[in-house]
């Protein structure tokens, strides 16, 4: 009895401090916010957070979601631009060979489309409209 | 559009897209704009230097859902927990949700502490090495909220209400100049204007609104001929300021028309033979003959070729009609001068038609004559 009360209250220390460790993160995390500036604006995210009617009268919740928000356009820019480079180049015959390996990086939506399929979003997108002589060609080939 | 300048440029997508765009209007516009610019800056921070207009729509469209399901799932949990106002847990487990897919530190512990999340963790690493960039215009805060002016209320206006029944706070009933004006104009729709009452309100005699306004009612409710003499005035007055064409139709002489100068001689013959009658009639009547004399002389011709008969009449400005009926040559003197005039075009006509060399016939037409001479009156068939 003695062990079993002495070792729950040394986990409840143990918890109650870890909580305290966790809630001074936490706080240092929410301080740490204001500081930081979204690159979404407050107010887009204000919006269709009304929209969705979630109710929060804290700036640093706005921020918190503004955040998240960027960090997986970023995740998902950054698995379409690993797919863009990931593509063999085309040969592009110039005049100086420094320059053969340089690509443009586009975002296209076939990149988008296989990004995205990995985060549970699924995109179909038209292969090409038969609307104008450049139609299915490379985008990287095509004259802009 | 530059972006912060890094982007060289976009690739137009294909003529189908931009026309699809076009035709889907929504009232999100603005945000949805907003929302393309910000993904924008934030391609541009991970390397693009440009992108398919149709790929960042699509990205962007994302982006909103993304921001709308993390409000829904974090409205949801602070709805479980009993709550109206969003707390940073909830938002903690809203991410947790939605990073599920991708997977994070933690995922499969059932009670770990939200606050030591692994999404937690995740998020204050991002937030260390990546770039503070922030948005590039300063928006306000949207949407702008419009403030209506409300309806006064009785209470407001004027300290009575107009009767027992109707309690004070109610909002007051619209003037009732407004309410004629409406009424006269549109009945039908006179409920639905009491909005656009309100400017032109000046001051509100409760008194005379209420004599006026069970009129108005039922003259919306039947729109019958009690609405008709209700607005009749008001129309008239109204009407022939807005629209002539919807002005009450002018009275007989109200208005000053021109009249038709008939010729000199007709009018001088018949005002010898008969004076008696009044020279409008005869003006109107002879104008009338004037018009016609072309077609009765075509119509004329062409009885005259088709049938045995020669009677002729003519009513141009010759001294002598000739009638040629074969009857005494005095009885039928001056029947030529009558015809053309008293009897009507019907009655010429008929006479072609019944063209016969029948003597009964003839005594017909004698008969007509006289009936013509002796009745005057008939003028004024024409």
């Amino acid at each position: 009895m003695n062990n079993m009360s002495s070792s729950n209250s040394q986990q409840q220390q143990q918890s109650s401090e870890a909580r305290h460790d966790d809630d001074a993160v936490l706080t240092e995390f929410l301080a740490s916010l204001m500081d930081y500036t979204p690159t979404i604006p407050d107010e887009l995210v204000e919006h269709y957070l009304a929209k969705s009617g979630f109710q929060c009268p804290d700036v640093r919740l706005v921020r918190l979601v503004a955040v998240a928000t960027q960090k997986f356009v970023a995740d998902v820019a950054t698995d379409a631009l690993q797919q863009c480079k990931a593509r063999p180049a085309p040969v592009v015959k110039d005049k100086r060979d420094k320059q053969q390996k340089e690509k443009r990086l586009i975002l296209t939506m076939e990149d988008l489309s296989k990004a995205l399929s990995e985060y549970g979003v699924n995109m179909k997108h038209q292969e090409y409209f038969a609307d104008s002589p450049s139609t299915g060609m490379d985008p990287a080939s095509r004259e802009e | 559009m530059s972006h912060g300048g890094g982007e060289s440029g976009r690739l137009h997508d294909k003529a189908g897209h931009s026309g699809k765009r076009k035709s889907r209007v929504s009232g999100d516009e603005f945000a949805r704009a907003i929302a393309k610019i910000a993904v924008a800056q934030l391609c541009e921070t991970v390397g693009y230097q440009s992108f398919q207009q149709s790929a960042l729509e699509k990205l962007s469209d994302v982006t909103t859902w993304y921001i709308r399901n993390m409000g829904k799932t974090a409205q949801f949990y602070a709805n479980l927990a009993g709550r109206t106002e969003g707390n940073v847990f909830d938002v903690i487990q809203g991410m947790e949700e939605l990073g599920l897919s991708q997977g994070f530190a933690g995922a499969s512990d059932v009670d770990h502490c939200l606050a030591s999340s692994g999404i937690v963790t995740e998020i204050v690493q991002y937030i260390g090495k990546a770039e503070d960039i922030p948005f590039v215009y300063s928006i306000p805060p949207f949407p702008v909220a419009r403030e209506r002016k409300p309806m006064q209320s009785f209470f407001h206006i004027c300290e009575e209400s107009p009767a027992e029944h109707i309690p004070a706070w109610l909002p007051a009933f619209p003037d009732p100049q407004t309410c004629v004006q409406l009424s006269a104009g549109n009945e039908g729709d006179a409920v639905f204007n009491a909005d656009k009452i309100e400017p032109a309100r000046h001051h509100l005699k409760m008194d005379m609104s209420y004599m006026n306004l069970p009129q108005h009612f039922t003259s919306i409710g039947s729109e019958g001929p009690s609405s008709v003499t209700f607005g009749n005035s008001a129309r008239a007055t109204q009407g022939t300021e807005s629209n002539p064409f919807l002005a009450a139709p002018l009275q007989y002489g109200e208005k000053e028309v021109s009249h038709l100068v008939p010729p000199a001689r007709l009018s001088e013959e018949e005002a010898v033979r008969y004076p008696v009658e009044q020279n409008r009639i005869m003006d109107n009547h002879m104008s009338v003959l004037e018009t016609f004399a072309p077609a009765i002389e075509a119509m004329k011709s062409r009885f005259c070729d088709s049938e045995e008969g020669q009677k002729k009449v003519l009513l141009n400005q010759r001294p002598a009609v000739q009638f040629k009926i074969r009857v005494g040559k005095n009885s039928m003197a001056g029947a030529p001068d009558l015809s053309p005039q008293k009897i009507g075009i019907e009655n010429i006509s008929e006479w072609f038609g019944k063209d016969s060399e029948n003597d009964d016939k003839k005594r017909r037409a004698e008969k007509i004559l006289k009936q013509s001479i002796e009745n005057p009156s008939e003028l004024a068939q024409l």
